[in-house]
């Protein structure tokens, strides 16, 4: 669904991605791990659109969208959850969601896409007039989550959502992603730090280190393989 | 259908306020001067609101959409004063070149700073009024530092009764419709597409980003759209009203920074604001210069910080949260 080869970017003077390429498959979680500032976010962001690309290819369901600007890529189904929960506080919940089904696809859409997000996370139901920045940091990462779903994708790309939240949170967010793949029939390209729980959810794992793919492989391979588990994950 | 009308109700409290305004300075005599000040800062809040209120972004170099707009306004008078039986046309002309220089200027200017972010932006439209001021003093365009004068061609196009009427009245009513006018594209903005997108923006600019909002473009929008009410605004209140133009007088930055307050006090972003900024800024104004001339900023600084602190969101975002479950809460927005 998503074929990214030999893709470069960076920032002003300092060059970020060194040419990593990765496929995610359609109906699959694919996981990008690695550990801080080895350019995972970069990768999401530029594959995204909001960090322009130097070179390299991005293929999203077989056609060239290397150089297509951000709000052209949602319209053809691609979502990208932030990291670091960037919601619209003064707008309640159900105004945060209702953002979401802002192009024209979505809109067509919005009323069952909004089902389908309250019943994925009821907790959000219970309070939709609330306003968003007043929510919890786990409630907050489900509107981010939800809000990116209200835009109708077919692959949402996800940066680090357990990040900062408690074990039993990070828990629930990796339920949804699996209940996102499974009862939505979402791709899922999952970007964590926390390897462990990624390992457990993903189909296929990418490891990214100083802008490169390290490694990569069935989850039971890189859980096996003790020097890619010491050397780049830490467990 | 009637869905399509409420959608304008909160349009009637600012006409009614306008022409309340129109009323008192029509029948009270002595009251016209106050009123067309009022009615000039109302419109300079409307039509910054458009970009200011909406977007979040602070221009600090507003006031030279208003400069380039008066120059429009008087380039076109004394460049085509020549021409036999133009009469009126003359200044409908000069409104089109008005809004054409505005806009240009708005596309110059917005293309390289609004690819800055908060006071990134602020920073790079201080020096805008400043820069374009000393160009034109030191190119010596459009007649330099000496600026433009034009009575006489006014007077002689349109004779002495009607420019002189121009000047004290109609002016000043059309300063009143280009407020209106702002009004209503400020609602409908925020009834459509725009709007959503804008509030996006305001909200969180990459957020915005990842809905699929296409930010620049309605940030481009709402920059000229604002620009270009200025530069109206100019077209009017500056040129015709005082038919001369010098570069120090129209590039100063003084009215950006009125702008921000008027827009500030009344409620950014709000429908309303501008039209209470403007009324509580100038009626202040006005009455401290005549009652304590000399200290009216020292009493006048005082009252800023106090509603600001009083009301943050501004008078117009006070009324608007307490009356938010009431049956006026549609008129007020």
């Amino acid at each position: 669904m998503l074929t990214v080869q030999e893709l470069e970017s960076g920032y002003g003077p300092m060059q970020v991605l060194w040419k990593p390429s990765l496929q995610v498959k359609k109906g699959t979680v694919t996981a990008l791990l690695g550990p801080n500032g080895v350019g995972k976010s970069t990768f999401l962001s530029t594959v995204f659109g909001s960090v322009e690309p130097w070179g390299g290819i991005i293929q999203y369901e077989e056609k060239d969208v290397t150089a297509l600007p951000t709000h052209k890529k949602v319209e053809m189904g691609m979502a990208l959850v932030p990291e670091g929960k960037h919601l619209f506080p003064n707008m309640n919940v159900h105004e945060n969601l209702a953002m979401g089904a802002y192009v024209k696809k979505a809109l067509e859409h919005k009323e069952e896409s909004m089902d389908l997000v309250y019943n994925l996370f009821p907790r959000l139901k219970e309070r939709h007039k609330q306003m968003a920045g007043s929510l919890s940091g786990g409630e907050q990462q489900m509107v981010t989550i939800a809000r990116a779903l209200m835009t109708k994708p077919q692959l949402i790309m996800l940066d680090e959502p357990s990040q900062g939240l408690a074990p039993v949170l990070v828990q629930s967010v990796f339920e949804t992603i699996q209940k996102m793949r499974d009862e939505i029939g979402l791709t899922i390209l999952l970007v964590e730090q926390n390897a462990d729980a990624a390992l457990n959810a993903a189909s296929y794992v990418y490891i990214m280190h100083e802008g490169l793919i390290k490694a990569e492989g069935n989850p039971e391979e890189i859980k096996g393989s003790s020097d890619i588990r010491e050397a780049y994950l830490g467990i | 259908m009637k869905k399509e009308i409420t959608k304008y109700y909160p349009l009637i409290p600012v006409f009614a306020a306008y022409l309340l305004l129109f009323l008192i300075g029509r029948n009270i005599s002595g009251m016209w001067q106050l009123v067309a000040m009022l009615l000039f800062y109302c419109a300079l809040g409307q039509a910054f609101n458009i970009f200011l209120g909406m977007t979040g972004y602070v221009d600090f170099g507003y006031v030279a959409f208003m400069g380039i707009g008066t120059y429009g306004m008087a380039l076109a008078i004394t460049k085509l004063a020549h021409i036999e039986g133009l009469g009126i046309g003359i200044i409908i002309i000069g409104f089109i070149l008005a809004l054409l220089m505005s806009t240009l200027l708005s596309v110059a200017v917005g293309a390289v700073a609004l690819r800055l972010r908060g006071a990134y932006f602020a920073i790079a439209t201080i020096g805008v009024n400043e820069g374009f001021r000393f160009l034109i003093e030191g190119a010596r365009i459009w007649n330099g530092s000496e600026g433009l004068i034009f009575t006489a061609q006014l007077n002689e196009i349109l004779g002495r009764e009607a420019a002189s009427s121009l000047m004290t009245y109609w002016a000043d009513i059309m300063v009143l419709i280009i407020a209106a006018l702002a009004a209503f594209v400020t609602l409908y903005y925020m009834r459509s597409k725009i709007g959503y997108a804008l509030t996006a923006l305001r909200e969180d600019e990459d957020a915005a980003k990842v809905m699929g909002i296409n930010v620049t473009k309605y940030k481009i929008i709402a920059f000229i759209t604002s620009a270009c009410f200025a530069g109206l605004v100019g077209a009017t209140s500056w040129a015709l009203k005082t038919p001369y133009v010098f570069p120090p007088e129209v590039f100063e930055i003084h009215y950006t920074i009125e702008a921000i307050i008027i827009v500030l006090l009344g409620g950014a972003g709000t429908l309303l604001g501008p039209v209470a900024g403007g009324l509580i800024y100038g009626i202040s104004k006005y009455y401290l210069a005549i009652f304590m001339p000399g200290f009216q900023l020292l009493i006048f600084a005082p009252i800023i910080i106090i509603i600001i602190v009083l009301f943050p969101e501004g008078v117009v975002g006070m009324l608007k949260y307490r009356l938010k479950d009431s049956a006026l809460a549609r008129f007020i927005i």
